[in-house]
């Protein structure tokens, strides 16, 4: 289960180009003290991810290095958060280091759950010489800083936590049924709409044009959604004498909301509000969705020999523009690190901290460890990486494109998940029932609802 | 034929017995009690924290009384989450309880090589965790790589929306509870069929009384402590139900299928109202202890008519 | 004319039976039909592919299933265990003897079983984390009490009461002490009950998500924790995840196939009380 057929492939591509050893070594900081907190014993929860298995798989050597060992759970992702919430707000310290999600660090810092991490990569003591802080992408490190106030844009305050690797959302297509039915892959809103429409069945019942998240939930809102809300130019707060007010009942919101829902009415999948990820990608690789727009890892895993049907079929697009807009704006997911503020092993974890995100580890897991999107400039431009990544049509290009501008488009708040999951509750109601007689309707009713809900913040 | 009260016939001068033979019950019973009992602290934190504004996303928390409560008694939300756990019980109980007495009356009424097959292969579905049989069910279902929608073609039925439409969500939640549970139904019934005493039925059989006539005045009424023992479990465990709605759909689409246990799991883990949510599971907690009582005094009054039958 | 129409019922009896377990069974060989497909041929093929065991070395080999499903039937078996041990005696006691608050005890015994578990398993995960039970066999052989117990006691209880006194009294008088009458006799007579209950608590501990999810976690993983991670998260595996969940039913299943002469015995072995 843990590296699948994906690193397989990879290793396979790599064992050419690759040097003797991957892992990180340990003289190389030969002055820095590795085992300056031998004995130690760190609790880790980890949610189930590639991301997840490559740490693991390097753990031995970790514990070799630095004397400190390591217990650790891994969670499935439907439950982890659950269980996560439960573990810090008890307190107790444990666990010492969790993976956590950008989004979440704006539920889990201000309720002083997350300990900063700028003091210790600071620290010439605590840190190698070797971790190289700005070797970062700019973008995705940013994206997990924040100072705390509701309603101010991530990227300034403290760091909160260390990206292990992160996700944008680009338009994945199947160039087989586009060359059998005539169609060019779209580069604007209109034609990704005609070629949603076109493609309704096009190779009998059950097959559609575009498959995105249709759950509810905040996953539904996320990534296709948000990305083109936010290329549409629209926003989904401001802050207005000193309150957050909902504008998801702007003139771009209300037009976008309209056109997406018409789109999946037209040219989605016939059950979409059962559909997460799974289903997404399980349509695409099965060749029952010519189209995908989601986490571009999606369609890239698909894509790999043997992994599905239509493998090798997947080639990938940016994000389609609306008339007049030039910018391909993806919203960003990262998955990342954070320490617990109540851990009582504050030094040891940043030792598992650094090591796991230092640019030899990375190198690693954005090769061998099948961690395709990595947060490092260093790895992305290493030729190991492009090697293999670059094998894919298109992903590289879009994904260098869309990287660009790719930032997180929500306004940082903490109650994030149940605005999204109502959001997402609205969507639901306009593509498959007749609750609101328009978009115009239920989007003024949203934002109403949501200011209403966030009213309680302060944002000063 | 019947005698009367065949359970109290041990008891009837207790008092007059030595303290620790009076004492034995209560020992006996004591350590099925403690084990159980520690669970009692949750409940009167559960009360204490319904009254607070405790959540997981503050390091502290007040003291707000009954805002919580009369927050959600006011609230669109609770009413319509309410209607929906007493729909998704009232409909998976009911279909559970006939089919499941249904079949394990023929299963002991055929009483072939192919029933006794069935009666241990058709408790397989219990076996699976209801969340996985959930996702095995949603891909089935799946319009475009499901095996169901590939059936019905057949039939010239397309996109049959099963989960996707608010009108054909509830349908498909009880049809997967429905499939996991009914097995609980009839192994109970199963069981209580088979430990029925000959004799009635000898005699019933002397008198040349219909079959009709039998199963209204004789397996009936023994069976019904055992059928009221599946419909407590059953009940209470429909009117509870996360993980087969959180599996297919979270709850949705709309807010079609969003019960109150799914609103206060939401509510407390996923949107970190702890103190918010509480009121929701308290409420149905009330409902399930009400309601079970209910049935346990049947259950007490329908055991005490089935032994006097017996004897 | 008689034999006809019993013939012509006997075969819609056989239907009607035939069509519930196509019901039934049918998700259940899908799933293993699944469980040999690959991940290429998974939505593209029906009934006609190329069957692989990669699902099964994967799963069974490759990870630590055979760990999770030891944590399982330690768990769930050291449950059902201390429920029949705790739980026969009481449910005989609250059958035979009439004694003060007897009802009110044994509502409130079944009453646990029906605590909703999102609002137990947090003041309990604050509780166990104090105790030092959290994350150990014992806290969850103990919560899940709660699942196996009540159900035991409830339908052993029954089983208890259907029994005639006049017995009991009887070996009385022949001079067999208590322990022996209990054992030698009541206990033979309650055996289908017993088993059915045993088996069903079983299974109910076995399914038990929430708490292992709760209360578990590094050193005590259950399988129906587990089982979901062989979804995958790089694209679905559900292969993988057909194999985790057929593999998983197995010691239920084998305890069902043990105990299926309880299952199966017909009306005519049954009476065996009155």
């Amino acid at each position: 289960m843990k590296k699948r057929a994906l690193a397989i492939t990879m290793s396979a591509v790599m064992a050419a180009s690759m040097f003797a050893s991957v892992g990180v070594s340990a003289e190389e900081g030969s002055e820095f003290d590795w085992k300056a907190y031998e004995g130690t014993t760190l609790n880790v929860m980890f949610n189930e991810h590639t991301y997840a298995d490559a740490v693991i798989a390097k753990l031995p050597e970790f514990e070799e290095l630095t004397g400190i060992k390591v217990e650790y759970s891994t969670t499935p992702e439907a439950n982890y958060f659950d269980k996560l919430n439960t573990a810090l707000s008890s307190r107790s310290g444990q666990p010492d280091i969790f993976m956590t999600g950008a989004y979440q660090t704006w539920e889990y810092a201000p309720a002083g759950y997350m300990e900063p991490l700028d003091a210790y990569i600071e620290d010439a003591t605590k840190t190698s010489p070797d971790y190289n802080y700005d070797d970062f992408i700019p973008g995705i490190i940013n994206a997990l800083r924040w100072d705390l106030v509701p309603g101010h844009a991530v990227g300034e305050g403290e760091l909160w936590a260390l990206p292990m690797g992160w996700e944008i959302n680009t338009l994945t297509y199947n160039k087989k049924i586009f060359e059998e039915k005539g169609i060019t892959p779209p580069t604007t809103t209109q034609e990704l709409y005609d070629a949603a429409v076109a493609l309704k069945e096009f190779g009998g019942s059950g097959t559609y044009g575009l498959a995105v998240r249709g759950l509810r939930d905040w996953g539904t809102i996320h990534p296709a959604y948000m990305s083109l809300f936010a290329t549409w130019g629209a926003k989904d707060f401001e802050v207005e004498d000193g309150k957050l007010v909902c504008k998801l009942d702007s003139p771009e919101a209300i037009e976008m909301t309209d056109y997406w829902v018409k789109l999946i009415k037209d040219g989605g999948a016939p059950q979409w509000s059962t559909y997460g990820w799974e289903l997404c990608g399980a349509d695409l690789g099965a060749g029952k969705a010519a189209m995908m727009w989601d986490a571009d890892r999606g369609g890239y895993t698909q894509n790999v020999e043997g992994a599905s049907a239509e493998a090798g079929n997947l080639a990938f697009a940016g994000i389609p523009l609306p008339e007049g807009k030039t910018e391909q704006l993806s919203n960003l997911w990262t998955w990342a690190m954070g320490m617990n503020a109540d851990s009582k092993n504050k030094d040891a974890a940043w030792y598992f901290l650094q090591y796991f995100t230092s640019p030899d580890f990375m190198l690693y897991s954005g090769t061998e460890g099948a961690c395709t999107d990595t947060p490092r400039t260093s790895v992305m431009e290493s030729e190991e990486y492009k090697a293999i990544v670059g094998q894919a049509e298109g992903y590289l290009e879009s994904f260098e494109t869309v990287s660009a501008n790719a930032s997180i488009f929500f306004t940082p708040q903490p109650y994030f998940f149940e605005c999204t999951t109502m959001w997402a509750e609205t969507l639901q109601d306009l593509v498959i029932s007749d609750t609101y007689e328009s978009t115009e309707e239920a989007m003024q009713t949203l934002a109403a609802n949501l200011t209403e809900l966030v009213s309680d913040l302060e944002v000063e | 034929m019947a005698k009367k009260n065949a359970t109290d016939k041990v008891s009837c001068n207790m008092n007059a017995l030595p303290l620790k033979t009076r004492m034995r019950p209560y020992l006996i019973v004591a350590p099925a009690l403690i084990i159980t009992i520690g669970i009692m602290i949750p409940f009167a934190m559960a009360i204490y924290f319904s009254l607070t504004n405790y959540s997981f996303r503050m390091p502290t928390y007040k003291f707000v009384w009954f805002e919580n409560w009369i927050k959600i008694l006011k609230s669109e939300d609770f009413w319509r989450a309410l209607w929906v756990t007493l729909r998704y019980a009232f409909w998976s109980t009911l279909v559970e309880m006939v089919l499941g007495m249904g079949v394990a009356m023929l299963l002991n009424k055929l009483n072939n090589a192919f029933s006794k097959i069935l009666r241990v292969v058709l408790i397989f579905p219990l076996m699976i965790a209801p969340i996985t049989a959930t996702i095995v069910w949603q891909l089935m279902l799946n319009s475009s790589v499901g095996i169901v929608e590939k059936f019905l073609n057949v039939f010239g039925v397309y996109n049959f929306p099963w989960a996707a439409s608010p009108d054909t969500a509830m349908l498909t939640v009880v049809m997967i509870d429905v499939w996991v549970n009914t097995a609980f139904v009839m192994l109970l019934v199963l069981a209580g069929l088979q430990s029925l005493p000959k004799s009635p039925f000898e005699s019933a059989k002397i008198d040349g009384g219909s079959a009709w006539f039998n199963f209204k005045n004789l397996t009936l009424p023994m069976l019904k402590p055992s059928l009221y023992i599946a419909l407590l479990f059953r009940l209470m465990a429909a009117l509870q139900e996360y993980a087969i709605i959180f599996g297919l759909t979270k709850g949705g689409p709309g807010d079609t299928l969003m019960n109150l246990s799914l609103t206060a799991h939401l509510t407390g883990f996923k949107f970190q109202k702890f103190g918010y949510a509480l009121p929701y599971i308290l409420v149905l907690w009330v409902i399930v202890n009400i309601t079970a009582k209910q049935i346990v005094k049947r259950q007490r009054a329908a055991q005490k008519q089935a032994s006097g039958l017996e004897s | 004319m008689k034999t006809g129409k019993k013939r012509v019922l006997s075969i819609l009896q056989n239907g009607l039976l035939a069509i519930y377990a196509i019901f039934a069974l049918f998700p259940l060989v899908w799933m293993l039909i699944l469980s040999f497909k690959s991940d290429t041929e998974m939505f593209t093929t029906t009934f006609v592919f190329h069957p692989t065991l990669s699902n099964y070395t994967e799963v069974l080999m490759n990870s630590d299933y055979f760990r999770y499903m030891l944590d399982s039937l330690i768990v769930s078996g050291g449950a059902v265990l201390i429920s029949v041990l705790a739980g026969v005696p009481a449910a005989y006691a609250l059958a035979r003897y009439d004694f003060k608050k007897k009802e009110d005890i044994a509502f409130q015994i079944l009453s646990f079983k029906f605590a909703p578990e999102i609002l137990v398993v947090l003041p309990l995960f604050m509780i166990y984390q104090k105790l030092g039970l959290y994350d150990t066999y014992f806290g969850l052989i103990w919560v899940y009490q709660l699942i196996s117990m009540p159900l035991l006691i409830w339908v052993v209880r029954g089983y208890f009461e259907d029994i005639s006194v006049e017995i009991e009294h009887a070996a009385q008088v022949d001079g067999y002490s208590w322990y022996q009458i209990f054992f030698k006799m009541l206990l033979p007579l309650i055996k289908p009950g017993l088993v059915s209950a045993a088996l069903l608590a079983f299974i109910f501990a076995w399914n038990s998500f929430t708490f292992p999810l709760m209360l578990g976690g590094i050193n005590v993983q259950p399988i129906t924790v587990a089982v979901t991670k062989y979804l995958g998260t790089d694209t679905a595996h559900y292969g993988q995840l057909a194999v985790a969940a057929t593999v998983s039913a197995l010691p239920a299943i084998i305890f069902a196939l043990c105990i299926q002469k309880h299952l199966v015995r017909g009306l005519s072995f049954g009476a065996v009380k009155g």
